[in-house]
């Protein structure tokens, strides 16, 4: 399974390879097309944030603090960018994970700690409160696999943190404050290797949705460590969901065309809603909005798409990057104006918009 | 008795005319009043009495200074004796004295009279005293004529001398509506007195409808009669007789305006066939006017005519024969091959109408009876329509074939082409499928109801509007669950992303267009084809004539998205990096053997979008992509200025400059295309007359030679001002003059398109010394082109390149009017 899937994953990123740099864009707008003769031209990024050095595979924003807005980023090389968004200058740069990629970012909400995994198998906790720059702990994983982790702030002091192992279809629950294991959760049929994941809290306690190599989605009821539901969403796998949580709405994406929406009711049962279909195949990272208005995708063609949550109307291509984006980030600004969406490429580049955030 | 009348007349005349006593007036005017009612008095004395009033009243009555009752009493009998006396005969004198008295307050008082006699109705009871009585009025001929005459031209006798002072009632408008209401009266006292078992003659109404029609009024009139003559023959069957006995009695030369007009305002073929009767039958003027005139002779009334004139046709068992013969002459016209070369597209379209209007109207088994005729007649059609260049001809002829094989043939064999239908098209079909003639009689129901309650129509509709406009805002409210509030930014450039990469080198293009049978692979070459050949000038020379080889053969084995666009850019972007040895090659391959006319016609279009594009005026911009001749060219501009100057400068130091306003003529600007026309041009002309097994431009493919002139006239039209152009006019005329007389319309447009660039091209004193004796021969045949071509593009071309050639001659010709 492993050998098949990291054949799977080199294929992948040589094709996009052989995409780089030779993107044909045509410039020429059909004429034909009315309405897109009478719709506005898609915006232009609001500022790029150059150097990272390398691809950038992951983005996190925390703009709540008293402190100046930062973007979070982490490249593949190890580097984690710390972004002052009202200078647009890198503050510090993390050497981490000894050079090895990272594959996610996340923020405490109380504390100025920052908790990241990489590719050498390790999840580390890093403090960075008064200028400090030092890992506070690290959990070694094990996996060698694509999920990022999930991370549940149930309580301020206390935290839940879902994690792949190195099992490739399970999904490890620590306790953060004591780095305890809680409990493991593994499918009973064979579903493939574990893809994306999301935890959060629901009525009846923490909830988990995993997406797996087979396309499926499963529910998982932390406490009880038992599936509520499956849905086979995708012939493909499922590369990246989200859950709008209080709409009791998710939306998956795969590495084929369509764009899968589904919904779950109070017993946590999956169902099957809406689908859209995009121009090019491919989805690395998708996200909704806080406010669940909209959502935004990162495209293996090197665009970002914006589609309405609601019926998933597709509302705008923003071309921009010259590789396929990586990942994708709405901010968590208080002040609906300020909020803005941020996508990082494998160009190396971060390319920062701000994009119906009106209303 | 009859003496004393007279006596007790002229008496009072005179008093009339020479009394200065009011009181005397009164009493004279109260006599003649009184006499009114007297036969003889009217008869005999009547007109000159109004003369004498007319003159009288004109000379002192109203000038002075009077008691206000009396000026009243003789104003009001004065008015009494105009509106009370014979009508015919206060309407002559009134018209008479308006055209022949100069502006006077006596003039004044005649219009006046005039307009209230018409607003009394006075119309309504002359035309009524010539019907009454069986037509026993005696009148003579010569009378009865002009009193026709001055009733149906009221309006030019009055403003021909009234000019801007006319009153509203006398304008065409207006009183020609009110001689319609008064016909219209004149019926109605008609059918009451039929009812009553009098008798009436209808002939004095019908020849001044008749005299009205001829006189091009007959959309004013008809437009009050028709309506109401439709509903009320509807209901009354002597309402019907009346009309059809009207239009019978209508003289033979007014008959066709009156049945056209009449036909125009009606609604529909029950309308028509209610009015007319089987008029059609009777009067042999109608049936031509009907059969024939209207259908092939004439061409410029709506649809809505043509259907009413067969509908009425088919209406009646007895003229259906004539709806037959109609079938049989408009399909003899519409498969004449000739007239589709001679007549105009309208025309045709018009004809066309006709016959798939009249082939709807037949039942089955008339469509057997006449199927050999219809047969003949679509295969022949069809066929000589496919012929022609003209695309509306091509397609009105697919068209029209498979709506008369939908009538002929078995499902199975019915005839089916592969066009885009458009507007005119869909129209065309869409008579076939509205047949039957009751139809219309539905609409046309509305029709009378409409007129009948104007008030309340207005509220309806109103409330109808506002019921409407509701309706959107409930839909949208519903509405809730949507991303609507997200207006969606422009996403047209988002497309899928390509597998292969684009080449980057010209000969890797070349590769892949030459051998790649990868869809894409030769679908990005295409595509980038056109900017590597601009950009890499050296790399495209080494290969340019090979690569113009691919291209002419390249076949859009893909179904690649915009091909043939693609496919022109690259060989145009060929032709301006390389010009000599590509321009060449595509007019040496245009005249060689085994093309088809898709490939030649392409090499004509390259080569004219090749030359506009290089005839644009030297920028600096230009000077990368093509270095050879642009430096040339900079060469040569820097020359034209050095020596322009100095000429400038002599001529301003000669001349004395009275005024300034002269318009300076278009300024010639250095080009890439001038120093090369002759590459472009003159082979071009070498080969036409030599015909090759398959290709036989002289012969059957015209089409080319029609593109081929439009082509040769844009070439020579853009070396304007280039010192070959006076060559290239000669050799041009001389070409033009062996095909002028061509029978296709593409070749003829493509003819006139000819000269006209070389009128408008070649400068002037080379023009004139070129056509030199032709010149009087050449004229007459542009005039008579511009005259009587039966193309509308070809007529106004022949007018412009007369226009150009008069202007030209002018300017020659003054030259030594200015020098002396």
């Amino acid at each position: 399974m492993f050998a098949v899937a990291c054949s799977d994953f080199i294929r992948r990123t040589r094709d996009s390879a052989v995409r780089t740099g030779k993107l044909l864009q045509n410039p020429r707008i059909k004429i034909t097309d009315v309405t897109a003769v009478m719709s506005r031209p898609p915006p232009d990024p609001l500022f790029i944030l150059r150097g990272s050095g390398a691809a950038v595979n992951t983005l996190h924003f925390c703009c709540g603090g008293d402190g100046p807005p930062f973007l979070y980023s982490g490249s593949g090389k190890g580097a984690i960018h710390v972004w002052n968004l009202t200078t647009r200058r890198a503050e510090h740069v993390l050497e981490s994970h000894a050079g090895n990629s990272v594959i996610w970012l996340h923020t405490f909400k109380d504390s100025s700690s920052l908790i990241s995994q990489g590719r050498d198998m390790r999840v580390c906790v890093w403090d960075l409160s008064e200028d400090r720059s030092t890992v506070t702990d690290s959990l070694l994983t094990g996996s060698v696999g694509f999920s990022q982790c999930s991370l549940l702030e149930s309580r301020p002091g206390s935290a839940l943190l879902a994690h792949p192992t190195e099992h490739m279809e399970e999904v490890s629950v620590v306790d953060m404050r004591s780095w305890t294991p809680v409990c493991t959760l593994k499918p009973d049929s064979k579903l493939g290797m574990l893809m994306c994941m999301k935890m959060w809290q629901a009525d009846s306690g923490p909830v988990l949705c995993a997406g797996y190599e087979d396309g499926s989605l499963v529910f998982w009821d932390v406490s009880h460590r038992r599936p509520f539901s499956c849905l086979k969403a995708h012939p493909e796998p499922v590369m990246c969901l989200d859950v709008d949580v209080c709409r009791q709405k998710g939306i998956s994406g795969s590495s084929e065309k369509i764009l899968q929406s589904w919904t779950f009711d109070d017993q946590q049962n999956l169902q099957m809603h809406d689908s859209v279909q995009m121009t090019n195949p491919g989805v690395s990272q998708l996200c909704i909005r806080a406010d669940g208005k909209i959502l935004a995708t990162a495209g293996w063609d090197n665009n970002i798409r914006v589609f309405g949550l609601k019926k998933l109307k597709p509302l705008a291509v923003l071309q921009h990057h010259t590789d396929m984006v990586n990942s994708v980030a709405f901010s968590d600004h208080q002040d609906p104006p300020q909020r803005l969406l941020a996508a990082g490429s494998k160009d190396q580049r971060i390319s920062v918009w701000s994009i119906y955030s009106e209303s | 008795m009859g003496s004393e009348v007279r006596m007790q007349v002229c008496s009072c005349l005179r008093t009339l005319s020479s009394s200065r006593d009011s009181g005397e007036i009164v009493h004279a005017l109260r006599t003649l009043t009184r006499y009114l009612e007297d036969d003889e008095f009217t008869r005999l004395h009547y007109t000159r009495a109004l003369q004498v009033l007319v003159s009288a009243q004109s000379s002192h009555w109203f000038n002075r200074s009077r008691g206000d009752d009396d000026e009243e009493e003789i104003k009001k009998l004065w008015d009494e004796i105009f509106l009370r006396g014979p009508p015919d005969q206060t309407l002559l004198l009134l018209l008479d004295t308006i055209s022949s008295t100069g502006a006077c307050a006596g003039l004044e008082r005649c219009v006046s009279v005039l307009e209230k006699f018409l607003s009394t109705g006075r119309l309504q009871v002359l035309l009524w005293s010539r019907c009454e009585g069986g037509g026993s009025y005696a009148d003579t001929p010569q009378l009865r004529e002009i009193i026709i005459g001055h009733l149906a031209a009221l309006p030019s006798i009055t403003s021909n001398h009234l000019h801007t002072n006319t009153p509203d009632a006398f304008l065409p408008q207006q009183y020609y509506s009110l001689l319609a209401a008064s016909i219209l009266d004149t019926l109605e006292k008609t059918c009451h007195a039929l009812r009553a078992g009098r008798d009436c003659s209808l002939g004095f109404v019908a020849q001044v409808l008749g005299k009205v029609c001829i006189q091009g009024y007959s959309s004013q009139i008809f437009e009050i009669l028709a309506p109401r003559l439709s509903s009320l023959t509807r209901v009354d069957p002597l309402w019907q007789r009346v009309t059809q006995r009207l239009l019978e009695n209508v003289p033979e030369r007014c008959t066709e305006c009156v049945i056209t007009g009449l036909i125009r305002c009606l609604s529909g073929a029950t309308a028509a066939s209610r009015l007319m009767g089987n008029l059609v039958l009777t009067n042999k003027k109608a049936q031509f006017v009907l059969t024939h005139k209207l259908l092939l002779q004439q061409y410029q009334h709506p649809t809505r005519l043509v259907k009413s004139v067969l509908g009425y046709l088919a209406l009646d068992p007895e003229r259906r024969m004539l709806l037959k013969q109609v079938l049989r002459s408009v399909c003899q016209v519409w498969c004449n091959s000739s007239a589709v070369k001679h007549t105009s597209v309208e025309q045709q379209l018009y004809v066309s109408k006709a016959l798939l209007l009249c082939v709807a109207l037949l039942t089955d088994s008339e469509i057997q009876e006449l199927r050999q005729e219809m047969l003949q007649c679509m295969l022949g059609g069809v066929q000589c329509r496919l012929d022609s260049n003209i695309v509306r001809i091509r397609r009105m002829g697919m068209a029209v074939g498979e709506c008369l094989s939908h009538k002929l043939d078995t499902p199975g064999s019915q005839l089916k082409f592969q066009y885009e239908p458009d507007e005119e098209i869909r129209e065309l079909k869409a008579l076939m499928e509205s047949p039957s003639v009751a139809d219309d009689d539905d609409d046309e129901e509305h029709q009378p109801d409409a007129s009948s309650s104007l008030q309340p129509e207005p509220k309806v509709q109103g409330s109808a509007g506002r019921s409407v406009t509701s309706e959107p805002g409930r839909g949208s409210d519903s509405e809730l669950d949507s991303d609507d509030d997200l207006t969606p930014y422009d996403m047209s450039a988002d497309q899928e992303k390509k597998e292969s990469s684009p080449p980057r080198y010209v000969r890797d293009c070349l590769e892949a267009l030459m051998s790649s049978d990868d869809a894409d692979r030769v679908e990005l070459s295409l595509q980038v084809s056109d900017s590597l050949l601009r950009k890499n000038v050296k790399a495209t020379q080494e290969v340019s004539v090979q690569f113009s080889k691919v291209l002419l053969h390249l076949e859009d084995r893909f179904n690649t998205p915009r091909f043939h666009s693609l496919r022109q850019n690259a060989m145009v972007a060929l032709t301006v990096t390389d010009i000599k040895p590509v321009v060449d090659y595509w007019t040496t391959e245009f005249y060689s053997l085994n093309y088809n006319l898709r490939q030649r016609l392409d090499i004509l279009e390259v080569l004219a979008l090749s030359a506009q594009e290089l005839s644009e005026p030297i920028r600096n911009k230009h000077t990368g992509a093509q270095p050879i001749t642009a430096a040339t060219a900079i060469e040569r501009c820097d020359d034209i200025t050095h020596w322009r100057q100095i000429v400038e400068k002599r001529i301003q130091s000669k001349t004395r400059r009275i005024s300034k306003g002269a318009t300076q003529p278009v300024k010639a600007v250095p080009n890439c295309y001038a120093p090369v026309a002759g590459f472009f041009f003159f082979p071009l002309l070498r080969n036409y007359d030599r015909s090759q097994v398959t290709f036989d431009l002289l012969g059957s493919d015209h089409l080319v030679l029609g593109r081929l002139l439009h082509t040769l006239g844009l070439l020579m039209h853009l070396a304007i001002n280039a010192p070959v152009a006076s060559q290239m006019g000669r050799a041009l005329l001389d070409f033009v003059w062996v095909v002028r007389f061509h029978t296709d319309q593409m070749v003829r447009r493509g003819v006139m398109f000819a000269v006209c660039a070389v009128f408008l091209s070649m400068p002037s004193e080379n023009l004139l010394t070129e056509l030199g004796d032709d010149l009087m021969e050449t004229r007459a045949w542009i005039a008579d082109v511009a005259e009587n071509d039966c193309d509308a593009d070809c007529r106004s071309l022949a007018v412009q390149s007369l226009i150009l050639l008069d202007k030209n001659l002018k300017s020659q010709l003054q030259i030594p009017d200015t020098e002396t």
